[in-house]
C-alpha cells in the first residue's frame, strides 16, 4: 500500500533529475522513466483493487501538516481510481508505444512526459480549486510542448491554435476560480457550499464550469482540437485524446455538485449536439487521423450527456453507463490512433494496405466494433441502458440526437472497415513496416476491452454459456483457423448439430418450426460451403456465429437477450457478406440499413413494458400490451430485416454479392429473423389490439413488396440479383400473411417460410455451382447448360415450379392456403394484386430456367461439368423435402396447424391427406397423382415421335450479313423482357434507390457544409470559443 | 477597488480583442500577454479589503488582530502561482512563434490555415 501522493512526488523528482541521469546515457534515463510509469500504474491499480474488492473506504490525503481547507487535500476513492488506473495505463502504454521516438529525441520530451501523466494524476486526485487549475497549467503546457514531438509545419501550427483556444480556456478558469473564492470565500470542493452561488455568484460558476466545459472540445469551439488530432504524432495524440480528456472528464464530475441544474441541462444537450454534429461532419472527411479527431470530439460529447443525464441513477447503472462509454471511447480511440502510426497512411481510400498484414486487421476490426457500439463490446451494454434511461425519462430528442449520430458514426467507420478489407493496396509503400513495441501497446488494449466486455456480460448481466455460444465459437474457430477448409467445415457441422441438440429441450411450437427453419437449414447449407477449398480463414468462425445467434433470437428470455442475440446476428452476417470479391459497398449498405432498423428496436424495446414471466420471449410477449408506437418501431426493426419495400434496397446487392455459399443463407434464413420478429409482434398484438390497425398497412406494404420485387427480379440480368428480388418478393407474401392475422394467414406464412427456405436454398446453391464452373452470374452469357449440368437442371426446375405455385410441388399448397386466407379476411384487392404477383414471378422463373439451361450452349462453356458433389448433396437434400411435402402436405400442415392453434381458432380440418378450410379443399397427394398423370401422358407421346426430331448443331447458324461485335447482346436473353419493362412507364424508375440516394448526398453535403466552419484559422477557432462562452451564458438566462 | 476591478476586466477585454483583430502572430501573443495581466488585477483587486494593511505579519500588525488588519492574502498567493504560470505560457508561445517563422519566414496567422475542415 502506496500513499497515491508518491505517484505525484516520483514522477516529478524523476522528470527534474531525468536531464542529470541523461548524462550518463539514455539507457538508464530510459529505465528510469519507464519505471516510474509502472510505478504509478502498479500502485493505482493497488488502490482499485482495495477500493473494488476489498471494500476500502476512500482516502483522503491532507498536506502540508493541515487539515482541509486550510491546505490542500487530495482524494483517492473508487472514482479517482478507475480513471486514473485507466489514465496511467495508457500514458504507460502509449510510452511504450513511443519508445522508439523517445530513444532518439531530446531528453526534455521524456521530462514533459512524466509531467503530463504528474498533471493528470494531480488533476483528478486534488480537491483544491486553484491547485486544479495548476495542475490543469501543468498538464496543458506539458502537452502543448509535446504536440511537436514530431516537428513539422503542421504539428507546429495546430500546436499553436492548441495553445491559444487552451490559454483563453484557462484564463476563464482562472477568473472563474477566483470568483468561485471570492462568493464563496472557499477553493475546497467539500466545503463549497452550491447555495452560495445566487445571482452573480452563478457568473463564478459559469465560468468556472464553461472553462472546463469547452476544454471538453464542445462543438462548434472545437476546430483547434481536430488540428491536433490530424497532425500530431499518434502516440501524443492517443495521450491527448484519452489521457487528457480523461482527466478533464474526471473534473468536469467534481465540479458538476455545484452547477445548477439547468445549467447542467444545457451542458448536456450541447454534449448531444456536439455529438450529433460531430458524427454528421465526419462523414465528409478522408483523412483517417482528422475523422478519428471527430469521433473522438464527439464521443466525448456523448460522455458528458451520460454523465449529466445519469446523475440520479442507482450506482451500479452509473457505473455500467458512464464506464461503458469512457473505457468504450478511450481504449478504442487509443488503440486506434496507435494503428494510424502503424499503417501510416494519411488517406483513408490506401487502408487497403490492412488486409496485407492480417493480425492488425483484427485488432482494427476490433476497436472499431467496439467504437460502433456493437456487442460484447462495453460501449454496446452503455448504450442500450443509456436510451433506455432517456426513453423512460421521455427524452426523445436526445435520444433522437445519439441514434442519429450514432447512425452517421457507424457510416464512417464501417465504410473504412470495408475499405480496409476490400480496398485497393495502394502502390506507394505498400508494406506495414513492424515495430514491436507499437503492436504490443495495441494488442494489449484490445485484450483490456475484451476482458471488460466478458465481465460485463458475466457479472453485470449474469448470462449463461449460451449467450456467450456466438462469441466462443468465433474464437475457437479463430484458433483453430489453421486447419484445412474441409475439416472446419464438418467440425462447424458437427457444431451446430450439437448446438441444436441442447437447444431442443428449450423449443416448443413455434419456436420448434423456426429452430427447424434455422438450425437444420443452416446444417443442411453448411454441406454446400464444403466444397471450398484451402483454409477460408475467418469464414466458418462468422458462420457458426451466425447460426447459434439464429437459435439464440428463439430461446431469449428478455428484450435484452434477443436484442444481444439480434446485433450478434447482424454483425456476423456483415462479415460473411463482406467476405464476397466485390461486397465492399454491398455490405455497407446492409449494415447502415441493419443498424438503424437495430436502433429502431433499441427504442421499441425500451418503451415495451416488463415482461411478466421468465419464459422465452416469443411466448412471454403474448401477455404484454405493447403501445402502438413500440409495435410500429418493431415492426419497421423487423421488416428492414426482412427487406420490405422501401427498405429493401440493401438486400439485392447483399445477396448478389456475397460468396455464392453464403447467399443462402442470407436469403433463405436471415431473412426469416425478421419473419420471426414480425410473429412476436403479431403474438402481441393480437391478444391485445389497439384501436389503430397498424397490421393492415404492414399488410399492404407486404403485398406491395410482393409485386415489386417480382417485377424487380423480371429484369435483372444477374441470376443471383434475379434471386434475391425473388427472395424480397416471396418474404412480402409472408409478411403479407402474417399480417391477415388469422388463423389460416399464420399457417400460410408458416408453410411459404419452410417452403421458401426450401426452394430458395436449393436455387441459390444451384447457382452457385453454375457460377463455380461458368464464373460468370450474367444469364444471357450462358445458355444450354442442360446437358451439362443435369442435376442442377432438376434442382432448378423444381425449385421454380416450387416457387411459382403450380401444381403438383408445395408452393401450390401455398399459394392456396395465402389466396384463401386473404379472401376469407375480406381483403379482396390485395388478394388480387397477389395473384398478378404470382404471374409475373413466372417471367422472372422461366427467364432464370430457360436463360441458363436452356437456348444454346456458349462455346466457352463446352467443357462444363455438372456441380460439384458438395453443391449437389444439400439440393438433393432440400428436393427430397419438397417433393415430401408436396406429396404429403399433412406432414407440415398437421404440425402448423397445432402451432397456429395456440394463437386462433382452427378454421381447417385435416383429414388424411386432405385440407378443408371454409373456401375448399386441397388434396396435396392427390394433386401430385394426377399431375404426374397428365404429365406422363405428353412425355410418352414425345418419346414415341421423338425418332423424327432433326438435331441441329449448335453453330450451325449464321447471322445476316453482319456478325455483330459482341454477340450476347443480341441474345433473346439480354434485357429479355425490355417490353414490359417499357409498358411499366415511368412506374419502372428506381424511385426508392434514387430517394436513399438522395438522402445519402444531403447528409453528406450537410456534413460539408458544417464543417466549413473549421476555417483553420486560429483566430476564428478563438472567436468560437468566446461566442460560445456568451451564447451559453444568454442560454442559461442569468 | 472597483477601480481595480473594472481595470482589470478592460485589459482582459481588450487582450481579447487584441487576439482577435490582430493577424501577426506575436501580435496575439501580446494580447493573450494583456488578457492574462487583466485575470491578475481582477484577482488581486477581490482579495483587497478597504482601510486594511498588507498581509504581513510585521510590526505594524498586531498579531493577535491580524485577521481584522489585514487584506485577504489569498489572492494575492493565487495570483504570484497565476503569474508565473502566465509567463510560461507565454514563453512557450512565443517560442512555437519562432518556429513557426523558421519553417515559413511568416507570421501572419492566415499562412497556416492548411489545416481545416
Amino acid at each position: 500500500m502506496v500513499n497515491p501522493i508518491y505517484i505525484i512526488i516520483l514522477s516529478l523528482a524523476a522528470g527534474f533529475l531525468l536531464s542529470i541521469f541523461d548524462k550518463s546515457g539514455r539507457k538508464l534515463s530510459l529505465i528510469v522513466f519507464y519505471s516510474v510509469l509502472t510505478f504509478n500504474v502498479f500502485v493505482i491499480a493497488d488502490w482499485f483493487y482495495r477500493f473494488t474488492v476489498l471494500g476500502v473506504s476512500t482516502l483522503t490525503i491532507n498536506t502540508a501538516g493541515f487539515s482541509a481547507p486550510l491546505s490542500i487535500n487530495l482524494q483517492l476513492g473508487i472514482q479517482e481510481a478507475f480513471v486514473l488506473l485507466f489514465a496511467n495505463l495508457t500514458g504507460l502504454l502509449a510510452a511504450i508505444y513511443l519508445i522508439k521516438k523517445f530513444k532518439e529525441s531530446n531528453i526534455s520530451s521524456l521530462v514533459l512526459y512524466l509531467i503530463l501523466i504528474m498533471g493528470v494524476n494531480g488533476l483528478v486526485m486534488t480537491r483544491d480549486l486553484f491547485n486544479m487549475f495548476v495542475f490543469l497549467e501543468i498538464l496543458s503546457i506539458s502537452t502543448f510542448a509535446l504536440t511537436i514531438l514530431t516537428k513539422n509545419k503542421k504539428s507546429l501550427s495546430a500546436g499553436f491554435k492548441y495553445m491559444i483556444a487552451g490559454g483563453v480556456a484557462s484564463t476563464f478558469f482562472l477568473l472563474g476560480v477566483v470568483f468561485v473564492y471570492y462568493f464563496t470565500g472557499n477553493l475546497n470542493l467539500d466545503f463549497i457550499n452550491p447555495s452560495d452561488f445566487t445571482n452573480y455568484g452563478l457568473i463564478a460558476i459559469f465560468l468556472l464550469s464553461i472553462a472546463v466545459f469547452i476544454e471538453l472540445k464542445p462543438f462548434p469551439a472545437n476546430g483547434w482540437a481536430l488540428d491536433v488530432y490530424e497532425s500530431v504524432n499518434s502516440g501524443i495524440t492517443s495521450v491527448i485524446a484519452v489521457v487528457n480528456s480523461a482527466a478533464i472528464i474526471f473534473v468536469f464530475y467534481k465540479i458538476m455538485p455545484l452547477l445548477p441544474q439547468n445549467l447542467l441541462n444545457i451542458f448536456g444537450i450541447a454534449g448531444v449536439v456536439t455529438f450529433f454534429f460531430s458524427n454528421l461532419m465526419g462523414l465528409k472527411q478522408t483523412n483517417a487521423k482528422r475523422l478519428l479527431g471527430y469521433s473522438s470530439i464527439g464521443q466525448m460529447g456523448l460522455l458528458v450527456a451520460s454523465i449529466i443525464y445519469t446523475i440520479h441513477s442507482p450506482n451500479k447503472l452509473i457505473y455500467l453507463i458512464v464506464g461503458g462509454f469512457f473505457t468504450n471511447h478511450l481504449i478504442a480511440k487509443a488503440g486506434l490512433f496507435w494503428i494510424t502510426g502503424i499503417v501510416k497512411k494519411e488517406k483513408i481510400k490506401d487502408w487497403g494496405i490492412l488486409k496485407e498484414n492480417k493480425f492488425l486487421l483484427i485488432l482494427f476490426g476490433l476497436l472499431l466494433f467496439a467504437l460502433s457500439g456493437i456487442p460484447p463490446f462495453p460501449g454496446f451494454w452503455a448504450k442500450w441502458e443509456f436510451i433506455k434511461l432517456l426513453v423512460h425519462g421521455k427524452m426523445f430528442f436526445v435520444v433522437g440526437g445519439i441514434l442519429l449520430g450514432s447512425l452517421f458514426e457507424i457510416v464512417f467507420l464501417f465504410r473504412w472497415f470495408t475499405i480496409a478489407v476490400k480496398g485497393e493496396v495502394p502502390s506507394e509503400n505498400p508494406k506495414i513496416s513492424f515495430e514491436f513495441s507499437k503492436y504490443f501497446s495495441t494488442t494489449i488494449f484490445v485484450g483490456i476491452t475484451l476482458t471488460i466486455s466478458v465481465v460485463i456480460m458475466k457479472y453485470f448481466y449474469d448470462f449463461n454459456w449460451f449467450q456467450f455460444l456466438p462469441l466462443i465459437a468465433v474464437v475457437v474457430l479463430y484458433f483453430l483457423d489453421f486447419i484445412p477448409s474441409k475439416i472446419k467445415g464438418f467440425l462447424s457441422l458437427i457444431a451446430v448439430g450439437i448446438y441444436g441438440y441442447f437447444l431442443y429441450p428449450f423449443e416448443s411450437n413455434l419456436q420448434l418450426f423456426f429452430g427447424i427453419i434455422f438450425i437444420v437449414g443452416s446444417a443442411i447449407n453448411i454441406i454446400a460451403t464444403l466444397n471450398r477449398k484451402n483454409i477460408n480463414k475467418g469464414f466458418y468462425g462468422f458462420l457458426l456465429m451466425m447460426i447459434f445467434s439464429f437459435g439464440n433470437l428463439l430461446i431469449a428470455k428478455s428484450y435484452l437477450e434477443f436484442f444481444l442475440a439480434w446485433e450478434f446476428m447482424t454483425i456476423s452476417s456483415f462479415v460473411l457478406i463482406l467476405r464476397g470479391k466485390k461486397a465492399q459497398k454491398a455490405s455497407l449498405l446492409y449494415i447502415i440499413f441493419s443498424t438503424a432498423g437495430a436502433y429502431l428496436m433499441m427504442i421499441g424495446f425500451s418503451l415495451a413494458p416488463n415482461l411478466t414471466s421468465n419464459s422465452a420471449l416469443i411466448i412471454a410477449i403474448s401477455n404484454i400490451n405493447l403501445p402502438i408506437l413500440v409495435t410500429v418501431l418493431l415492426a419497421i426493426g423487423f421488416m428492414i430485416k426482412s427487406g420490405s419495400l422501401g427498405v429493401h434496397i440493401w438486400l439485392p446487392e447483399a445477396h448478389a454479392e456475397a460468396e455464392s455459399d453464403v447467399s443462402p443463407f442470407i436469403s433463405a434464413i436471415l431473412l426469416k429473423a425478421g419473419v420471426f420478429g414480425l410473429f412476436m409482434v403479431g403474438i402481441s398484438y393480437i391478444n391485445h389490439v389497439p384501436a389503430f390497425d397498424m397490421f393492415y398497412w404492414i399488410g399492404w406494404i407486404g403485398v406491395l413488396t410482393a409485386i415489386v420485387g417480382a417485377f424487380l427480379a423480371s429484369f435483372q440480368e444477374d441470376a443471383k440479383r434475379l434471386l434475391a428480388y425473388s427472395s424480397m418478393s416471396q418474404v412480402g407474401y409472408i409478411v403479407a400473411s402474417i399480417a391477415i392475422l388469422s388463423h389460416l394467414g399464420w399457417l400460410s406464412a408458416l408453410y411459404l417460410s419452410f417452403n421458401h427456405m426450401m426452394f430458395k436454398s436449393a436455387l441459390f446453391i444451384a447457382i452457385a455451382g453454375v457460377y463455380y464452373r461458368t464464373h460468370t452470374r450474367t444469364m444471357y452469357e450462358m445458355g444450354g447448360l442442360i446437358k451439362k449440368m443435369p442435376l442442377s437442371f432438376i434442382s432448378v426446375l423444381i425449385g421454380i415450379i416450387a416457387v411459382s405455385g403450380v401444381p403438383p410441388l408445395s408452393g401450390f399448397g401455398a399459394k392456396w392456403l395465402i389466396y384463401s386466407s386473404f379472401i376469407e379476411r375480406g381483403w379482396y384487392l390485395q388478394a388480387g394484386v397477389l395473384f398478378f404477383a404470382s404471374a409475373v414471378s413466372f417471367l422472372y422463373l422461366y427467364r432464370l430456367i430457360h436463360t441458363i439451361f436452356l437456348g444454346q450452349l456458349k462455346y466457352e462453356h463446352q467443357n462444363v461439368k455438372e456441380a460439384p458433389i458438395w453443391f449437389l448433396i444439400p439440393q438433393v437434400i432440400f428436393m427430397v423435402g419438397i417433393m415430401a411435402i408436396s406429396m404429403y402436405p399433412n406432414l407440415i400442415i398437421q404440425p402448423l396447424n397445432s402451432i397456429v392453434g395456440n394463437y386462433f381458432n382452427s378454421s381447417i380440418i385435416v383429414d388424411g391427406y386432405n385440407i378443408t378450410s371454409s373456401l375448399g379443399n386441397w388434396n396435396g397427394n392427390m394433386i401430385m397423382f394426377v399431375t404426374m398423370g397428365i404429365f406422363v401422358v405428353p412425355l410418352i407421346i414425345l418419346v414415341l415421335l421423338n425418332g423424327r426430331t432433326q438435331t441441329v448443331k449448335q453453330f450451325n447458324i449464321v447471322y445476316a450479313a453482319e456478325r455483330p461485335e459482341s454477340p450476347q447482346t443480341t441474345h433473346i436473353a439480354y434485357n429479355m423482357f425490355a417490353h414490359y419493362r417499357k409498358a411499366l412507364g415511368g412506374w419502372g424508375k428506381p424511385r426508392i434507390w434514387n430517394f436513399w440516394h438522395e438522402t445519402n448526398e444531403w447528409a453528406h453535403s450537410l456534413s460539408g457544409l458544417f464543417r466549413q466552419i473549421y476555417t483553420g484559422n486560429g483566430q476564428t477557432y478563438i472567436l468560437h470559443i468566446i461566442l460560445y462562452i456568451v451564447v451559453i451564458y444568454f442560454i442559461m438566462g442569468v | 477597488m472597483i477601480v481595480a476591478l473594472i481595470l482589470g476586466f478592460a485589459l482582459l477585454l481588450i487582450g481579447i480583442y487584441g487576439m482577435l483583430s490582430q493577424k501577426n502572430l506575436i501580435k496575439i501573443v501580446i494580447g493573450f500577454s494583456i488578457a492574462d495581466t487583466g485575470t491578475h488585477i481582477i484577482i488581486v483587486s477581490i482579495g483587497y479589503l478597504r482601510n486594511r494593511t498588507a498581509p504581513i505579519l510585521n510590526s505594524a500588525v498586531d498579531i493577535s488582530k491580524a485577521v481584522q488588519q489585514v487584506v485577504d492574502p489569498i489572492p494575492s498567493a493565487l495570483v504570484l502561482t497565476a503569474i508565473v504560470i502566465g509567463l510560461a505560457v507565454t514563453a512557450l508561445m512565443l517560442s512555437f512563434v519562432v518556429e513557426l517563422y523558421k519553417k515559413r519566414q511568416s507570421l501572419s496567422i492566415d499562412d497556416y490555415q492548411e489545416l481545416k475542415w
